[in-house]
C-alpha cells in the first residue's frame, strides 16, 4: 500500500489540475458550440502572472485571485473581439482561438522571452500523509483545486444562474423563447472558464518550468478528458479527467512521460472513436 | 458568369514558367520552395476545403513523405535500394496508406463529428512528433541528413535537382501536375460529392453514398499529396527532422489554405506563397512581432473572410455540366448553394443529366 | 391591438420567401387561430414573431412597440410567450426545474410561487420532481404550456399543440386554455390542424395559403359551413 500512496497522490494531483482546465473548455463548448484552442493559452497567462506578481514581491496566496481576475479579463476580451462574431460557425471558432493562441504565445515571447522560468513554491516543507512523506504544496494544490470544483459544480447544479447555462446547452433556442439571455450567459461562462484555466496555471507554475509552449502540454490532454468524458455533461470532465490523468501519471512512472503520453492519447483515440458520446453518455444510455 | 479565375489562373501558371528568366538562381531555390509548400497547401484544400474534413494533422503525411523519402535516397530501408526516384513514389504511397488507415479507423461505423475529427487529428500530429523525436532510426531528434537529390543524368551528365534551375523546374513539374489533377477531381462528380459532405454529410448518406467511403478516398488522395510535397521538400532540403512531422507544420499549412482561400486549389496554394513570403518579409523587418502579426492576420481571414483573401480571384467558372443556358450570375449563385446542400447525382452518373434534374 | 403585423415577408432560405406579404392583427384578449396546408409558413410566421427568424421585409407590432428585428429573448421579456411544436420540454431536468426556467430569465417576476399553474394542471404538481423526459406526450404539452404561463405573458404563442395527443387531452388542454384566457385577459394565437381544437378553443380563424392570409371566419360560421376548411386544408 505504502509505495502505491505517492504514485495515487500524484495521479489525483494531476487530475484535479486537468479538471479545473477541461470544466472550462466543456461548458464553453456545451452553451456556445465554440472549440477553444486558446484555453491552453489561459493557462499560459495564469503562470506567467505567478511569474510577474512574484517579480513584485506579492505573496503567493494573493497572486491566485489575481490571476482568476487577469485571465477572466483577458476571456471576456476574447468573447468582445472575437467569438461574438462567429459563434454561430463552430468549425471557424476552431480557426479563430487556434490564431489567438499563436498570437498569445508569441506576445508572451515577445515580453518575457523564450526560454523556460522559475516560480517559486510557497511551501516548500514536506508533509506526511497516509504514512509517506510528499510534497505539501501538492497537496494545497489538491485541496485548492477541489474546492474550486465543487463551487463551480455547485453554481452549475444548484444556482439559478447554472440552470439558466444547463437549459441553454441543452436547448438554447427554448432557452431564448423563455427570456434568457443567451449571449450574457455566453459572455459570463466563457470568462469564468478562462479565469478557471488561469488559476490551473498559477498554481501549476511553482511544479513546471514557465515557458510558452506549456499551454499545449495542458490544452490536448483536456480536450482529450472532454471528449473521453463526453462533451455533454459538465460531470464528463470529471470522469474524462480521471481517466487521462491516472493513466499518464501511472503510465509515466513505469515507463517515461514521453511514452505515458504516445499512449495515452492512442488510448484516448480509440475511445473516443468506440464511445462518442464518451463515459458520461454511455452511461446514460 | 465570370470569366476572371480562368485568366488569372492561366496568368499564375505562365508567370510560374516564366519565373526562371527573370529571376536569380539563389532566389529560384526559393520559389521551389513555395511551390513545395503549395502542394502541401492543395492537399488540404481538397479534403478541408472541399471534403469539409477540418485536418489539424496534414503534416502527419507531409512528414511520413519527408521521411521515407529520407530514407530510401539514403537506402536505409532493408531490402530496397537506395534511389530517389523510388523514394518520391515509395514516398507518395506510403502518404496515401497511412491516410488510408487513418480514414478506416476514423471515418466508419460511429463517425466523428467535425469538431472531434479535428481535435483528434490534433492529438495524432502530437503523438507522431512525439514519436518521431524519439524514434533512433530515423534519426530521433536531430533527424536525417544529407538526402540524394533526384538525379536527371538522363537528360544531362551529372545533373540533378539541388541545382537551382532544375530543382525549381521539378517543383514547377510536380505543383502543376498536381494541380491539375486535383482540379479535375474536384470539378468532377466526385468533387459534387465531396462537397455535398462539406454541407450536409447525412443527406448524402440518405443518397445511398457510403459517406466512410468516399471521405477515406479523398483523405487517401490528400494524403498521397502532401506526402508527394514531404518528399520533395526532403530532396530540397537534403535534410528532414521531427519539425516536418508535427504539430507546428500542420498549423502551417492550414493558416496557408485558410489564408488564401480553402475552397479554390490555386487561391490555398497561393496562400502558401504569400504567407511563407510575407513572413520572411515581416521578420526581416520586424524580427519576433511577425508571428503575432501573422496569427492576427489569421484571426481576421477566419471571422471577415472565410473565403481567404485569394478565393475570389483564383475561383474557377463552373463546370459545364454543372450550367445551365441562360442563367444569369445571381440563380448561379443559388445553384452552387443547392448543389452544395443537395447532390443529386445519381449513382452511376448519365451524361449532361446530373445535379440539373432537378 | 397587441399584434399587429403588416406586409410580412420571411422565408428559411434567403431570396426565398414562403411568406410574402401577410397582414393580421390581434386584439387584446382576443383568441386567433391560424390554419393552412403544411408548408404554407405557419410555424415561420409564429417563429418570426418571437425573432427566431429574421424577415425579409415588413413589421410585427407588438402591445404598440416595434420588435422586429429584437433579440429573442427580450421579445419574451415583453411578455410573448411561445410553446413550440414538438414542445421542447428539457428532457433531462425535473418538471419544477422546466416551470423554474420559465420564470429565470424575466428579472421583473419576483415570486416563485406556481399554484396557479399547479391549480390548472392538478398532473404537473403530483410529477413536479419527475423527470420531464418521462412524462407521456399529454403530460408534456401541459408542461410546455405551465412553463410559458409562469413568465406572465399577455400573449401566448402555441405551434400545433394537439399533435400527438390523444383526443382527450387535447379536449381538456383546449378547455382549460379557454378558461385561462377568459380569467387572465390573456391573448392566445394557435396554429391547428385539428378543428376540434379549433373549435374549443378560439374565436377568429385565419386562414393561411400561398403565403398570405387568404380569408377569415368565424369560428360559429364554420362549424356551419365546413366547405371553407375543405378548401384551405382539404388534400
Amino acid at each position: 500500500m505504502q509505495q502505491f500512496a505517492p504514485l495515487a497522490l500524484d495521479a489525483l494531483n494531476y487530475t484535479s489540475v486537468l479538471l479545473l482546465v477541461s470544466i472550462g473548455l466543456i461548458i464553453v463548448f456545451g452553451l456556445m458550440g465554440v472549440i477553444n484552442l486558446a484555453h491552453g493559452e489561459f493557462f499560459l497567462i495564469g503562470a506567467y502572472s505567478v511569474l510577474v506578481a512574484q517579480g513584485f514581491g506579492l505573496p503567493f496566496w494573493i497572486v491566485l485571485p489575481i490571476a482568476f481576475m487577469i485571465t477572466v479579463t483577458v476571456g471576456l476580451c476574447v468573447d468582445a473581439c472575437i467569438l461574438r462574431f462567429i459563434y454561430h460557425r463552430p468549425i471557424d471558432t476552431i480557426l479563430a482561438t487556434w490564431g489567438l493562441s499563436l498570437a498569445i504565445k508569441q506576445l508572451m515571447i515577445i515580453i518575457f522571452g523564450p526560454g523556460a522560468q522559475q516560480v517559486s513554491a510557497p511551501i516548500t516543507e514536506p508533509a506526511v500523509i497516509f504514512g509517506v512523506t510528499y510534497s505539501s504544496y501538492r497537496i494545497v494544490i489538491m485541496l485548492i483545486t477541489g474546492a474550486i470544483t465543487v463551487a463551480t459544480l455547485s453554481l452549475l447544479y444548484l444556482t439559478r444562474f447554472g440552470l439558466a447555462a444547463r437549459a441553454a446547452m441543452a436547448n438554447r433556442q427554448m432557452a431564448q423563447c423563455l427570456g434568457i439571455n443567451t449571449r450574457l450567459l455566453d459572455r459570463t461562462t466563457f470568462g469564468l472558464g478562462a479565469g478557471l484555466a488561469g488559476v490551473a496555471g498559477a498554481v501549476m507554475a511553482p511544479l513546471m518550468s514557465v515557458d510558452p509552449q506549456m499551454g499545449l502540454s495542458f490544452l490536448i490532454p483536456a480536450f482529450l478528458a472532454v471528449l473521453v468524458g463526453g462533451a455533454g455533461s459538465p460531470l464528463g470532465a470529471l470522469y474524462g479527467s480521471a481517466v487521462i490523468g491516472t493513466s499518464n501519471t501511472v503510465i509515466a512512472s513505469w515507463w517515461t512521460p514521453v511514452i505515458a503520453q504516445i499512449i495515452v492519447f492512442s488510448l484516448a483515440i480509440v475511445i473516443i472513436r468506440t464511445l462518442p458520446a464518451g463515459i458520461s453518455g454511455f452511461r446514460r444510455s | 458568369m465570370t470569366r476572371l479565375g480562368l485568366y488569372t489562373t492561366i496568368i499564375f501558371w505562365l508567370a510560374m514558367a516564366m519565373l526562371p528568366l527573370v529571376v536569380r538562381p539563389w532566389d529560384l531555390v526559393m520559389f521551389s520552395q513555395l511551390l513545395i509548400y503549395g502542394i502541401a497547401a492543395m492537399s488540404l484544400a481538397l479534403i478541408w476545403g472541399q471534403g469539409g474534413l477540418l485536418c489539424f494533422g496534414q503534416a502527419l503525411f507531409f512528414g511520413v513523405g519527408a521521411y521515407v523519402m529520407a530514407l530510401t535516397g539514403k537506402g536505409l530501408i532493408p531490402g530496397i535500394a537506395a534511389s530517389a526516384w523510388l523514394g518520391l513514389g515509395l514516398a507518395t504511397l506510403s502518404g496515401a496508406l497511412v491516410a488510408l488507415l487513418a480514414g478506416f479507423a476514423l471515418f466508419f461505423g460511429q463517425a466523428l463529428r467535425g469538431p472531434y475529427f479535428g481535435i483528434v487529428t490534433i492529438a495524432a500530429a502530437v503523438i507522431v512528433e512525439r514519436f518521431a523525436t524519439n524514434w533512433r532510426y530515423i534519426g530521433g531528434y536531430n533527424g536525417l541528413l544529407d538526402i540524394e537529390p533526384l538525379s536527371f543524368a538522363l537528360i544531362w551528365p551529372g545533373l540533378d535537382s539541388a541545382e537551382p534551375l532544375a530543382g525549381y523546374l521539378t517543383a514547377l513539374l510536380a505543383a502543376f501536375a498536381v494541380f491539375l489533377l486535383l482540379n479535375a477531381l474536384v470539378r468532377s462528380p466526385f468533387g459534387t460529392v465531396l462537397r455535398g459532405l462539406r454541407a450536409d454529410e447525412q443527406r448524402v448518406a440518405s443518397l445511398g453514398y457510403s459517406v466512410g467511403l468516399w471521405k477515406t478516398i479523398a483523405f487517401c488522395i490528400g494524403g498521397g499529396t502532401a506526402a508527394l510535397s514531404g518528399a520533395l521538400f526532403a530532396v530540397q532540403f537534403s535534410f528532414v527532422s521531427p519539425a516536418v512531422i508535427g504539430f507546428a507544420m500542420s498549423t502551417e499549412i492550414l493558416i496557408w489554405a485558410a489564408v488564401g482561400g480553402k475552397e479554390v486549389l490555386l487561391a490555398a496554394m497561393a496562400g502558401a506563397a504569400v504567407v511563407k513570403y510575407f513572413e520572411a518579409v515581416l521578420s526581416d523587418a520586424i524580427g519576433h512581432y511577425y508571428l503575432l502579426v501573422i496569427g492576427i492576420i489569421f484571426i481576421v481571414v477566419v471571422v471577415a473572410l472565410p473565403r481567404g483573401l485569394l478565393g475570389r480571384l483564383f475561383e474557377l467558372p463552373r463546370p459545364q455540366r454543372l450550367r445551365a443556358d441562360g442563367i444569369s450570375g445571381h440563380t448561379q449563385k443559388h445553384r452552387e448553394r443547392a448543389d452544395a446542400a443537395a447532390p443529386m447525382e445519381p449513382r452511376q452518373p448519365a451524361p449532361g443529366k446530373q445535379e440539373d434534374g432537378t | 391591438m397587441i399584434l399587429e403585423i403588416s406586409d410580412f415577408h420571411a422565408g428559411y432560405i434567403r431570396d426565398a420567401n414562403v411568406l410574402q406579404g401577410v397582414d393580421l392583427s390581434v386584439r387584446a384578449g382576443e383568441r386567433l387561430a391560424i390554419m393552412g396546408r403544411n408548408g404554407m409558413g405557419k410555424t415561420l410566421l409564429v417563429k418570426s414573431i418571437m425573432g427566431l427568424v429574421r424577415p425579409s421585409a415588413g413589421a410585427i407590432r407588438f402591445d404598440g412597440m416595434a420588435i422586429t428585428g429584437m433579440p429573442t429573448h427580450r421579445i419574451s421579456n415583453l411578455g410573448v410567450a411561445y410553446v413550440p411544436q414538438g414542445r421542447e420540454i428539457f428532457a433531462d431536468f425535473t418538471v419544477l426545474e422546466n416551470l423554474r426556467l420559465g420564470i429565470i430569465g424575466k428579472p421583473a417576476l419576483r415570486s416563485e410561487s406556481f399554484d396557479q399553474v399547479f391549480e390548472w394542471f392538478p398532473i404537473l404538481a403530483e410529477r413536479k420532481s419527475q423527470r420531464a423526459g418521462t412524462m407521456s406526450g399529454g403530460q408534456m404539452q401541459q408542461l410546455a404550456i405551465a412553463r410559458a404561463l409562469v413568465g406572465r405573458p399577455k400573449l401566448l404563442l402555441l405551434d400545433e399543440p394537439s399533435e400527438g395527443i390523444q383526443p382527450s387531452i387535447v379536449h381538456e388542454i383546449a378547455v382549460t386554455l379557454n378558461r385561462i384566457s377568459a380569467d387572465e385577459a390573456l391573448t392566445v394565437v394557435v396554429i391547428e390542424q385539428n378543428v376540434e381544437m379549433v373549435e374549443r378553443l378560439s374565436e377568429r380563424v385565419l386562414f393561411l395559403e400561398n403565403g398570405r392570409i387568404a380569408e377569415q371566419a368565424n369560428v360559429h360560421d364554420l362549424s356551419e359551413d365546413p366547405s371553407v376548411i375543405e378548401r384551405y386544408l382539404g388534400v
